[in-house]
């Protein structure tokens, strides 16, 4: 602190606030002999906190970095599926829109990055160009479930039309993927895609009118039909390569067939149950055996028919079905002859109507594995092609008995002493707690 | 004569137009023969109620004939519904005799018109007259305040059937046997109970669960029971055409087969959500009371008919 000024001379130097700023000055002279900084150095700010990005002007100057890298994997994205320019520019300005939402601003990168192909799948939804959600899946290496709830999510907070795809569509894409050209493959294994495309529609067409479809994941479903197809475009050749070889032979991405690879052979087995169920009806094989290895060479005659096919299957189970029902009616026993005799006029007027009354002392044959637990007279048995679902139960589902009370009841204080401990297993209780945190 | 007498009785609980009376608690569908013999009385009066309605025609006081046009009504309006109730009618048609073929022409006519009540009475069970199925009942959530604050650790510790792991959740899991039931007790003294089949068993429970509270020493009280949620589900009994279904209620129903194998149809009136698998079983949610959900399903019903694919 200067004591002495030097234009004058005088000692008599004071301290005084001038604008907030620190000074000395002389009361002789009036000079200024020193002042303070106006500023400090961040050496002196001691107190100081860095400002955060997003409370900065730095927002409206700079977009924010992890949007910019956001816009550019969208944009990979769709040139990957080679979304035409229109497209593009729609899902880069949803993404933006989607980005800064609250519910999204403040996620984690992964999340973003699923954000994005949510805006991806959103616009070619849109746009009726058939993507299916796993691909996007294999794309960013998330699993269906994740995109999912994000893709919930996302529809739900920025208002978007959801409109489904159905499996047709995705069809001709997903053929076109599978690289069986003639210069791409040997001889044997190459296959014109458009060939290919109307072959696995029809089986597709086909499975659809099984109950296959619905309700499934459709991207196991399509492999399989594009595999089966494939094998019955040359049976003699093809038949001894299996699934796996086939998607080698195809280039088909490992990731986007790997993870479903137990779906896909369920669906072939599945595919190939009802081929052998046509494949009987076909009468220059004059109900010979069809079996599911020896189905695919008469693939072929099966597509081509196949409406005539399943009329005459289903003809063929419902008169089965009514044989089997009046056999049964003349071996039952007498005391529940009269109530059969009256489901048996219903049941042969109405086949369609479910039957209570009727008395089951045979079971009808089931059609498919024996292990399955349904009740005798389970309305499936009437259906030649069901969902997988219905004929096979899992678990016997248990119905307990329903408790007819008011709710006003008494409680009794026995009842309610039964939930609460007594004074010594509290006492054991706390003995045995502190023990074992004891050893731990 | 005690059956036309009962039978005058609840006509003139009519005139004095207590409906209340008619439909009082469950009607026991599967219940035994004298109750479905009330219920058929009871069907033939709500279409009395309609007769009433329209001219003030006093034809149904006590009189030989008409007491036995009204059971014979009774009876051809039972045939000519679904049979899903009224399984034991055989029985009492064999016991009525031949009177009822010489009304069964006329009144046959009358019977045909859908039952649309004209009264406000809604009836506790539906009269299944397009269905014949009954959506069952499979879980009640429902609310309640103790209005006392409580030490869970304490509870945790005294009870035998209770869990808490205060890292892992903020409140004491506790589940009784009878009725089959899970609470969550909060330090607030705010209570969830899940698990029953029906509202009652879920009331039992709740109140069940608050006297444990109160004999582990809190002043719990039993305020604002409430019925939050009701599941319900049932089976219509054929496959049904998902992609179909979405197509023309698209507004409604949201089908993604990667994410989950069946339809999620969100009904406006009544505000259920129904879940629609291909095997043809339906599972509604998100009433609060449960005629929405038989209701819903009585909507749903001609839709998936619709979609039956044979």
């Amino acid at each position: 602190m200067p004591s002495s000024c030097p234009e004058c001379g005088s000692s008599n130097v004071v301290e005084d606030d001038l604008y907030s700023q620190r000074q000395w000055v002389c009361v002789d002279c009036g000079s200024v002999v020193s002042e303070g900084h106006l500023t400090t150095t961040v050496s002196d700010e001691t107190q100081g906190r860095a400002v955060p990005y997003h409370a900065s002007t730095e927002v409206l100057k700079k977009p924010c970095r992890n949007l910019i890298a956001g816009f550019s994997r969208v944009r990979a994205l769709c040139r990957i599926l080679r979304l035409s320019s229109d497209m593009e520019s729609a899902v880069v300005s949803l993404f933006e829109r989607a980005y800064n939402h609250p519910n999204f601003i403040f996620v984690t990168l992964t999340k973003k990055e699923i954000l994005g192909g949510c805006c991806v799948l959103s616009v070619c939804r849109q746009c009726n160009w058939p993507v299916a959600m796993g691909t996007i899946g294999y794309l960013l290496g998330v699993d269906n479930a994740t995109l999912g709830t994000v893709y919930r999510e996302f529809t739900k907070v920025l208002n978007i039309e959801i409109s489904t795809i159905g499996i047709m569509d995705m069809l001709e894409s997903f053929c076109y993927d599978f690289k069986l050209g003639p210069q791409q493959v040997e001889e044997v294994f190459a296959e014109p895609a458009q060939r290919l495309v109307d072959r696995t529609s029809a089986l597709i067409e086909l499975a659809a009118d099984a109950w296959i479809v619905t309700g499934r994941q459709p991207l196991p479903l399509l492999f399989a039909a594009v595999y089966l197809a494939w094998q019955s475009l040359n049976p003699t050749v093809r038949m001894k390569y299996t699934f796996v070889k086939f998607c080698k032979i195809g280039q088909a991405p490992k990731q986007s067939w790997h993870r479903s690879r137990d779906s896909v052979v369920k669906r072939l087995k599945e595919l190939r149950d009802v081929l052998c169920k046509l494949g009987r009806e076909l009468p220059w094989l004059r109900g010979g055996a069809v079996e599911p290895n020896t189905v695919v060479p008469l693939v072929d005659d099966i597509l081509k028919n196949r409406r005539a096919l399943l009329m005459r299957a289903v003809r063929n189970h419902e008169q089965q079905l009514q044989n089997e029902s009046q056999t049964a009616q003349t071996t039952e026993c007498d005391d529940e002859l009269s109530d059969s005799n009256r489901s048996d006029s219903h049941s042969s007027k109405t086949p369609e109507l479910m039957d209570p009354d009727q008395a089951g002392c045979e079971n009808p044959p089931d059609k498919e594995a024996t292990d399955c637990q349904l009740p005798p007279n389970h309305w499936s048995k009437r259906h030649l092609f069901l969902p997988p679902c219905v004929k096979s139960r899992k678990r016997r589902r248990v119905d307990a008995p329903q408790l007819e009370v008011t709710g006003d009841e008494e409680i009794s204080d026995g009842e309610i002493e039964s939930y609460i401990r007594s004074q010594d297993e509290i006492e054991t209780y706390l003995k045995v707690r502190k023990e074992l945190k004891n050893k731990a | 004569m005690d059956e036309e007498a009962s039978l005058e009785n609840y006509f003139d609980q009519s005139i004095a137009g207590s409906s209340d009376y008619i439909f009082e608690g469950d009607l026991g569908l599967q219940g035994p023969a004298p109750q479905l013999q009330d219920s058929s009385f009871l069907s033939s009066l709500t279409s009395q109620e309609k007769d009433l309605t329209e001219d003030l025609d006093l034809s149904f006081l006590p009189d030989e004939l008409g007491t036995q046009d009204e059971l014979s009504q009774a009876k051809n309006l039972s045939r000519n519904e679904d049979s899903g109730i009224y399984t034991d009618c055989p029985l009492r048609e064999s016991t009525e005799g031949d009177t009822d073929t010489s009304n069964s022409a006329q009144n046959a006519s009358q019977f045909n018109l859908p039952m649309t009540p004209m009264t406000p009475m809604t009836p506790m069970t539906p009269v299944a007259e397009s269905s014949g199925i009954i959506p069952q009942l499979q879980n009640i959530v429902s609310t309640v305040n103790l209005a006392c604050p409580l030490n869970l650790k304490s509870i945790a510790l005294q009870a035998r059937n209770a869990e808490y792991n205060p890292k892992r959740f903020a409140a004491v899991i506790m589940r009784i046997r009878e009725p089959r039931t899970t609470a969550l007790i909060f330090s607030s003294g705010k209570m969830v109970c899940t698990g029953a089949k029906s509202e009652e068993q879920s009331r039992l429970a709740a109140r069940k669960y608050a006297r444990v509270v109160q004999k582990l020493g809190f002043p719990a009280k039993f305020l604002d029971f409430k019925i939050q949620n009701m599941v319900g589900s049932c089976d219509v009994c054929f496959p049904i055409r998902l992609e179909g279904l979405v197509l023309t209620h698209q507004q409604f129903s949201s089908y993604e087969p990667e994410l989950f194998p069946g339809l999620i149809y969100r009904m406006v009136k009544p505000r259920i959500v129904l879940l629609i698998f291909v095997s043809g079983k339906v599972v509604l949610t998100g009433a609060k009371e449960r005629s929405e959900i038989y209701e819903a399903f009585e909507n749903i019903y001609p839709i998936l008919k619709g979609f039956r694919k044979q």
